[in-house]
């Protein structure tokens, strides 16, 4: 296929040309993205390396890094167990409550994570209703890494439930027929059929999971306890820090998490992009 | 017998989708399943391959029986239509795929794709993925997946169906071409009548879940068996005419059947089907060598490349009847013909020219119901008949003609309401020469199953003729129903038996239909009587005798069927007269 921007469009579009609206998308994203960001990147330029690695270097600092990755890592993980067995359920089964279920799955979305937050908190802490009945056990949820993965992956799930959504419902019921008559049993049509199929958008969703997670802040302050070098994720030690009018070092690890945030980003969409070369868009 | 599906039944909300389909396909047979879409074919054919489970009947593959098996271990291999290739597979990994779940070894894979490659002619395209593939190379490679595991039977469901024309001739050759080469029992599913023709060693036209009729193409083409299957295989003109023992008589013209009209009796009214390119256009009645049996005038000349399609209007006068339902004003009946090239040439046409017409062969329909003739006192009774559920439904899948006409009793199915006059009446038709009689009361719904009773001394051929015309027409289920006295003797047990076994292989072996067979322990009135308790409407089919007494036994013997605000449709066939 000839790529359909060097072609010419005949017919007229419904916003108009190509130079207007590129200039807006252009000035729209400068404003809303890229001037915020570079302003982040300037005020902590003007620190020596040696300063940030100083900043960087100190344990608490390295612990909420280390606590931040490793929790939305596992949240991330764990929606994708979960998300693709909402998904799963919501387009592949008719049944009542189905639409309500389906609506369910916004509500991490939709609530103030702040909301969010003291439920959690509230039914972890060792008096509520599921710290009451896990303490015995030796679990304690609240006020440990436990806890800030539970929440993370509370905000995550709709990310993944709603990349995979459309992708199921479009993926061809025939490939899973064809697969059973060649004589795979569901295990195998479901390893060697189905998951390849969606893994791009599995990737996807988790990708947004995982981006979400570490940047999360109001859900997780309140389970947390944030308890330096325990349970202080990486939001809470710029929060600190600027409360501790400690601008500079707040700056600098905000630019550290962003840099991280990027290579996270370009990883993704770089598996992605092999994922796709590899058997969709190659014509 | 490499496939044998037997009274195999699919219901979808109480409705069957493929109703008591009864086929055996012979091991290395090119089987092919042809109807419109919604008739049940392509369930059939996920039912054989396992991916959809049946509600009645058993398949067996190979002589083994493979009903309870989940679609791994039936050994088939199935073709999509969409293709359903695995696109994050590479064209080799796509057709090693059954292998490689059997854990056969790289080396013997390999081979066998190499193999299979060639058979479908892709050879070195063994590391494209699907998407890098045209749609008809994607097919190839789908048949070549699905044929890896040496599977027993080859189901192929619309193949061709997302392909363009010519791509789609190129495949079927293939797919032709390999079929004969490895000698494959093989099933395809398919809505194109031209597919079915070029393909097929023998084909099985669906309707309604029912499975029509099966032959070769051309018994099919020329010696079909209801108006449907010879208006779906090609273009057909349906005329009523009339048997006699000269033989079927056409407007103005005798022609000897080519086959015995079977169940229609000498002097009866039957469909004829005259194929386009049977009949032959002339000016004058002497230029013709076929036989002469209209004259008309052209009416539109339509230019199909090397064949011309010819639509002339009948004069009055020729007295030809149409037998469809669609053709209702008898005023105006045209008739399709097709001309060669060469009679192209012979004799041109122009449209508006006076012509006559001939005809070179004619095939009767072996069906009994002709038309319906409806029996009414007034129009609005008759308007209300053809309202009816039943009867809408019998004429508009049967593609017959509503005649109010009153004389002539014997041609088709007399019509009337079944009300508590109505014995009096279906004794007097009777008595005018009347056969088959179809009564229905009023307000009565959809039937939802089928109750046949031999019950008289009428020649079984005849009823299930009849039994046979209606099943092929009504998306329901059809149960022969025998009557046992419960204290009957065991001699008497086997005899009933054996009575419903032979009916059920008659039925089968002349019309190629199968039912269900039930056995009620009582007499006559006890069994109907429990027909009416139940609360879904039921069409009886009852043999009966025409004798002088009828109105009189058919109210001491079935009052209860003839009770206002009856859900019961009845339809009577009278053996003949003694």
């Amino acid at each position: 296929m000839k790529p359909a921007l060097l072609r010419r469009p005949r017919r007229r579009q419904v916003l108009p040309g190509f130079g207007l609206t590129m200039g807006y998308t252009v000035l729209w994203l400068s404003l809303i993205v890229i001037i915020p960001l570079s302003a982040a990147f300037l005020s902590a330029a003007h620190l020596p390396l040696s300063r940030w690695l100083q900043i960087l270097m100190t344990p608490r600092v390295l612990a909420s890094f280390r606590l931040s990755l490793s929790a939305s890592l596992i949240a991330a993980g764990i929606n994708a167990v979960f998300g693709l067995l909402i998904a799963w359920v919501l387009t592949r089964y008719e049944f009542p409550g189905r639409k309500l279920l389906d609506a369910l799955v916004d509500l991490p979305f939709a609530l103030p994570t702040a909301v969010a937050g003291i439920a959690l908190a509230t039914l972890y802490a060792p008096g509520g209703w599921l710290g009451r009945l896990l303490a015995p056990l030796g679990v304690q949820v609240a006020f440990t890494p436990l806890g800030i993965t539970a929440a993370l992956a509370f905000v995550g799930l709709p990310f993944v439930v709603r990349t995979l959504q459309p992708v199921l419902g479009d993926l061809d019921r025939d490939l899973e027929r064809a697969a059973e008559t060649l004589g795979a049993r569901p295990s195998v049509v479901f390893r060697r059929v189905i998951l390849p199929a969606l893994l791009p958008a599995l990737i996807t969703g988790c990708a947004l999971a995982f981006s979400r997670a570490l940047g999360e802040y109001g859900s997780v302050i309140f389970i947390a306890g944030n308890i330096p070098l325990v349970s202080e994720i990486v939001p809470l030690v710029i929060m600190t820090k600027l409360e501790q009018f400690q601008y500079a070092e707040a700056t600098v690890v905000a630019v550290a998490m962003l840099l991280l945030s990027f290579a996270m980003m370009f990883a993704v969409n770089g598996a992605q992009l092999a994922l796709q070369r590899r058997y969709q868009s190659r014509r | 017998m490499s496939i044998r599906i037997e009274q195999v039944s699919k219901l979808y909300q109480g409705v069957p989708v493929v109703n008591d389909v009864t086929i055996e396909i012979q091991t290395g047979e090119f089987f092919v399943l042809l109807g419109p879409s919604g008739s049940g074919k392509s369930t059939l054919l996920r039912s054989l391959a396992g991916l959809t489970n049946i509600d009645h009947g058993r398949i067996s593959l190979h002589g083994r029986d493979v009903t309870e098996l989940p679609a791994r271990r039936r050994g088939v291999g199935m073709v999509f239509q969409h293709y359903a290739l695995f696109r994050h597979m590479t064209v080799a990994q796509n057709i090693e795929f059954a292998l490689r779940i059997r854990r056969v070894g790289a080396a013997q894979r390999r081979r066998r794709r190499v193999e299979l490659l060639q058979l479908v002619a892709l050879e070195g395209y063994d590391e494209r993925y699907p998407s890098q593939l045209s749609g008809g190379q994607q097919q190839r490679v789908a048949v070549a997946r699905a044929l890896a595991h040496e599977p027993a039977v080859l189901l192929l469901d619309e193949p061709f169906g997302a392909l363009d024309a010519k791509i789609r001739v190129e495949l079927r050759e293939t797919v032709r071409a390999v079929q004969r080469r490895i000698g494959m029992t093989t099933i395809l599913v398919t809505h194109d009548q031209e597919e079915a023709f070029a393909l097929a060693d023998r084909l099985g036209v669906m309707q309604m879940g029912r499975l029509l009729e099966t032959g070769t193409p051309e018994q099919l083409y020329r010696y079909p068996a209801t108006r449907f299957v010879a208006r779906f295989l090609g273009a057909a003109n349906l005329f009523l005419g009339e048997v006699s023992r000269q033989g079927l008589h056409l407007g103005a013209a005798t022609l000897a059947p080519e086959r015995a009209a079977g169940v229609t009796p000498a002097g009866s009214e039957a469909v004829l089907v005259v194929r386009p390119e049977d009949i032959e256009v002339a000016a004058d009645a002497t230029e013709l060598g076929a036989h002469n049996f209209a004259s008309g005038t052209v009416e539109a000349l339509t230019f199909a490349g090397h064949q011309q399609h010819v639509s002339v209007r009948l004069d009055e006068l020729s007295r030809i009847e149409p037998a469809t339902a669609n053709a209702a004003s008898a005023q105006r009946v045209t008739v399709d013909a097709l001309r060669s090239a060469a009679e192209q040439m012979a004799v041109p046409l122009q449209p508006g020219a006076r012509v006559t017409l001939g005809v070179r062969r004619v095939h009767a329909l072996p069906t009994p119901i002709s038309s319906f003739n409806l029996m009414t006192c007034s129009d609005n009774e008759a308007a209300q008949l053809e309202r009816s559920p039943l009867l809408a439904q019998l004429v508009s899948s049967m593609q017959a003609r509503v005649i109010r006409r009153g004389e002539q009793l014997e041609a088709g199915i007399c019509v009337l309401p079944l009300d508590e006059l109505a014995p009096t009446a279906i004794a007097a038709a009777v008595e005018h020469g009347a056969r088959r009689v179809l009564c229905i009361p009023a307000g009565a719904g959809v039937p939802q199953r089928m109750l046949v009773h031999a019950g008289e001394a009428v020649r079984r051929a005849d009823l299930l003729a009849l039994v046979s015309s209606v099943m092929r027409h009504l998306p329901i289920e059809a149960t022969a129903v025998t009557l046992q006295h419960p204290q009957a003797s065991r001699s008497e047990v086997v005899e009933t038996q054996r009575t419903l076994l032979d009916t059920r292989a008659e039925l089968r072996g002349s019309h190629g239909l199968d039912l269900r067979s039930d056995r009620f322990l009582g007499d006559l009135p006890a069994w109907l009587g429990s027909v009416v308790a139940q609360p879904e409407t039921a069409l009886l089919v009852l043999g009966m005798n025409p004798t002088r007494d009828l109105a009189a036994r058919l109210n001491s013997e079935m009052p209860m069927l003839f009770r206002s605000g009856g859900h019961v449709d009845l339809l009577l066939a009278f053996g003949r007269a003694a």
